[in-house]
């Protein structure tokens, strides 16, 4: 099975690699092809043809795009990123990492409050199902994600940090008290989602043979919910948190907005709107890098965890 | 075997049931369903109050200044007025470190690379030059002690301070001065704005140009002298040296660290770089030795962040703050518990809708008029927008040095612009007409919409709003394919000729509307190298209102900042740009 797995994950890499150079010609091309202009953009009204060219000269944009793209990706395998236009002469790496990290952190935080919450929900719904709880819980927690991120923060605002005075609202890092308000922000809203997609892995779970059989065996409840079900029902919901995880990088626009959080969801609007090249390609590879690796994991992590996968078996495996 | 299938039928049926059940929920099994709604209602009161939230909150508005560049989305958002805590006995004052907000700099920290206000707010401060700018945007000594200009106006003799050192403590001469020049007009810098102010300087431009190596125009005398020769008699010379970029650097630090030096500059100004942190804050501290006199506050600290400015303000978190848009009108009219805190804050920009007038029907100067006279700007500063700007009755905003109240534009006048577009030779044939206007975050606008709908009332004419990407915007504007187009301007320098020389003289590579009026050229033309004050600004005025007689532009209005500033903040200046104000502010400690 190892020799299995070994090839297999050679293959992934190598077709992981052709998927991310092809994304990185393409975004390159989009960027290059259309209209936009970081020059212009930098030099706003005060354009004047000398010094246009010279910039143009000093971020390589009069050579030919072959040319451009090989430098490019020459830089990239080194580690440099390139030069913001927009944040004139930071380097892309300085500008692009401290955010991901501040995003990604806030995120990852989000997403454990998201499923913390929304897998035992999802479980106890699912055994209510057809109580009243069921419904009403879901609900509440659809009515929760309902309610749009840019009015419930001046309202949690209001509440928590000026009339409770519990928080501030100024962003002091990480690991301070005042992120507990954005991350709530950012993960509540995606308990419901959590919790449903949990239930109703439940329920498909529940109406399998080897429950039947569990139950006939006379087996505590709590044993067959505990070992059986949600030990199956979890397989479906490491795809979503998969899948998940590479949108904790994304950040977060409105509460990063609100709370003033120098995140990644800012500079990504910020760097499009000005052509901001080398951030807005260093974005998206590293989205797509990030994606790519994810599913990866995953397939593999499938292998381990569910013995009816083999990964890098061959067809004839009974 | 028959009664094994029969059984598993019956499960397969009763599991179906559950399964309906679920799906559908509980809400079709009635008598149940009352009860569990009494005993769990609670969260039912839940979903109310968020539908309640939802129904009757006000969303957060989008405030801070009117931005024209995109590359701002700092946003203040709203907050809720009336709340706890008058704050001069507060943590936050007892300090002698003011806490305000700032922007992202959008350069590194070099002075010959920003050509943003934001940024600019901290060079000034950590940067200086050969003369500064006052609190009344008069030219005051900065290191330059004393300085001479020759009769022909065409060479400025600078006598430099003695005592004057970098943070480091080293001396500055005058090579240091050849050394930051000649590092600005080097093309290998890249300098966005070094051919734009200082290409009067003679050699300049050739240097940029690649065409020589090194700046004629400026030349050492002695240690603590430096000429600089112009290659016209421009009068507004000192007004253009109080700009960045030919700020005084330090040689051998940028020598040493060429690529890092910006991020602990060696710098010449009333405070020094203490923190640099990009995702947090920039910490400016005092300069004992800065030959001005120290300043009072011991440091600044702008939060770069943003989030929600006027919140955080009332949860004394900072000192300064924007007040939103929306509750504008209560803080003027005293309502709210900080009303006594509000100030204003005058920004010496305008914003105008240019006419490209060489493209019909724009050609004709009774349609461009009639669109002047046909657009009501006070209603939608006032209706619009509570009053947050002042309507531009001129090209010059009244805090810029010869600015005159005589100058004035076209009122609303709704029937003589309806005559003037039945005078107008396209009265029977108009062109369609396309207004463009940069549609990134911060553009564009509710008046736009009033606008159009005013010139559809008043005139009858359909024009159409389009909107444009923003490096498109500026690539066509500079093209000059519109026919209109809604721009802004802000002043780089407190001078007439940054507005009306850059903006309307017909060599000028800012003219984007490709107006060329003859007189307004000449009468341009002698203002810039004028020497007598009273005569200069009587020039640029008969300009001023040729300019706006021929309805070049039509303008609108003139910025204001609007702020909450502490009442322990004491020295707060009413005018926000470019001018290095911080050393003046102190902090009253109760």
């Amino acid at each position: 099975m190892s020799q299995g797995i070994g090839a297999y994950l050679i293959r992934r890499t190598f077709s992981a690699v052709i998927v991310l150079f092809a994304i990185s010609i393409l975004v390159f091309l989009i960027l290059r092809l259309t209209p936009t202009d970081p020059v212009e953009v930098l030099l706003g009204q005060k354009y004047d043809a000398a010094t246009a060219s010279v910039l143009r000269e000093k971020y390589g944009y009069d050579e030919s795009l072959p040319i451009q793209y090989v430098t490019y990706i020459r830089n990239l395998v080194q580690g440099d990123f390139g030069i913001s236009t927009r944040r004139l002469d930071f380097t892309a790496n300085e500008i692009v990492i401290p955010r991901l990290w501040v995003s990604a952190r806030l995120g990852f935080f989000a997403l454990v409050i998201a499923f913390g919450l929304g897998i035992p929900f999802g479980i106890y719904t699912a055994l209510n199902r057809g109580k009243n709880r069921d419904p009403a819980l879901i609900g509440g927690w659809l009515a929760v994600d309902a309610v749009p991120v840019f009015v419930s923060a001046p309202i949690v605002q209001w509440i928590f940090a000026l009339q409770l005075g519990w928080v501030d609202l100024s962003f002091e890092g990480v690991f301070h008290k005042n992120i507990i308000l954005p991350v709530l922000l950012i993960a509540l809203p995606g308990v419901a989602g959590v919790a449903r997609f949990m239930r109703a892995a439940i329920i498909q779970v529940m109406s399998e043979d080897y429950v039947r059989t569990a139950r006939a065996k006379g087996l505590r409840n709590q044993t067959i919910v505990l070992q059986h079900i949600t030990r199956n029902a979890l397989l479906p919901v490491l795809t979503v948190i998969g899948l998940s995880l590479p949108g904790i990088f994304a950040g977060s626009l409105f509460v990063e907005l609100f709370w003033g959080i120098p995140g990644i969801a800012r500079e990504s609007l910020d760097a499009i709107l000005a052509n901001d090249y080398d951030i807005i390609l260093g974005l998206v590879l590293f989205g797509s890098f990030l994606f790519v690796m994810v599913n990866i994991f995953i397939d593999v992590a499938y292998g381990f965890i569910d013995p009816r996968v083999r990964i890098g078996a061959s067809r004839s495996a009974v | 075997m028959i009664n094994s299938t029969f059984s598993e039928d019956l499960n397969l049926r009763k599991s179906q049931e559950t399964v309906l059940k679920a799906a559908t929920g509980n809400f079709f099994w009635y008598p149940e369903f009352i009860m569990k709604v009494l005993k769990q209602s609670f969260l039912i009161i839940v979903a109310v109050f968020f539908s309640c939230a939802v129904l009757f909150s006000a969303c957060g508005g989008e405030s801070g200044g009117s931005k024209i560049e995109p590359t701002e989305t700092q946003r203040a958002t709203e907050g809720k007025g009336d709340l706890r805590g008058s704050s001069s006995s507060s943590a936050i004052c007892k300090e002698n470190r003011l806490l305000t907000y700032g922007g992202e700099p959008a350069t590194v920290l070099d002075p010959i690379l920003v050509s943003d206000i934001g940024t600019a707010e901290y060079i000034i401060e950590i940067f200086g030059g050969l003369v500064t700018l006052g609190l009344d945007l008069q030219i005051e000594s900065d290191l330059a002690e004393s300085w001479k200009m020759s009769a022909d106006g065409l060479t400025y003799t600078f006598k430099l301070r003695k005592n004057v050192v970098f943070h480091n403590g080293r001396r500055v001469t005058a090579e240091d001065f050849k050394y930051s020049i000649e590092r600005a007009a080097d093309p290998l810098n890249a300098s966005p704005t070094a051919l734009l102010y200082l290409s009067e300087i003679v050699g300049v431009k050739d240097k940029f140009d690649g065409l020589t190596d090194t700046v004629r125009g400026v030349v050492v005398i002695d240690e603590s002298t430096i000429q600089i020769s112009l290659t016209e008699p421009i009068t507004h010379f000192l007004q253009v040296l109080t700009y960045p970029v030919s700020f005084v650097v330090d040689k051998e630090q940028i020598m040493r660290d060429p690529t890092n030096w910006t991020r602990n500059p060696n710098g010449t100004g009333p405070f020094r770089l203490q923190t640099f942190n990009p995702l947090k804050e920039i910490v400016l501290a005092r300069n004992e030795r800065y030959h001005l006199g120290p300043p009072n506050l011991e440091a600044v600290v702008f939060n770069l962040s943003g989030g929600s400015l006027s919140t955080r303000y009332e949860n004394d978190e900072i000192h300064i703050a924007l007040v939103p848009t929306l509750e504008l009108d209560s803080y003027r009219a005293g309502k709210s518990r900080y009303a006594s805190e509000y100030r204003v804050a005058k920004e010496m920009s305008l914003s105008y809708i240019a006419f490209n007038v060489n493209k019909p029907p724009f050609d004709d100067p009774l349609v461009r008029q009639a669109l002047a006279l046909a657009v009501d700007r006070n209603a939608i500063n006032e209706v619009l927008y509570y009053n947050r700007f002042r309507v531009a009755d001129g090209i010059l905003p009244p805090e810029m040095p010869g600015y005159s109240e005589d100058v004035s534009s076209y009122p609303y006048d709704p029937e003589r612009a309806a005559e003037l577009i039945a005078n107008s030779k396209y009265f029977d044939n108009m062109p369609r007409i396309t207004l463009n206007f940069p549609g990134s975050v911060a553009s564009g606008g509710g008046f736009l919409e009033v606008f159009q709908q005013q010139w559809s009332d008043n005139l009858g004419l359909d024009i159409e709003l389009e909107a444009v990407e923003w490096s498109t915007f500026l690539r066509e504007l500079r093209r000059k394919t519109f026919q209109v187009a809604s721009l802004g301007w802000i002043a780089d320098y407190p001078d007439p000729e940054n507005f009306l020389h850059k903006l309307f003289s017909s060599g000028s590579t800012q003219n984007k509307l490709g107006y060329a009026n003859v007189n307004v050229d000449e009468l341009l033309k002698k203002a810039r190298v004028e020497q007598d004050m009273i005569r200069r600004n009587k020039l640029y005025w008969e300009a001023e209102q040729i300019i706006l007689d021929d309805a070049a532009i039509i303008p609108i209005f003139w910025s204001v900042q609007h702020l909450l500033v502490k009442p322990c903040v004491q020295n707060w200046p009413d005018l926000s740009i470019g001018v290095p104000k911080y050393r003046y502010i102190t902090i009253a400690s109760q």
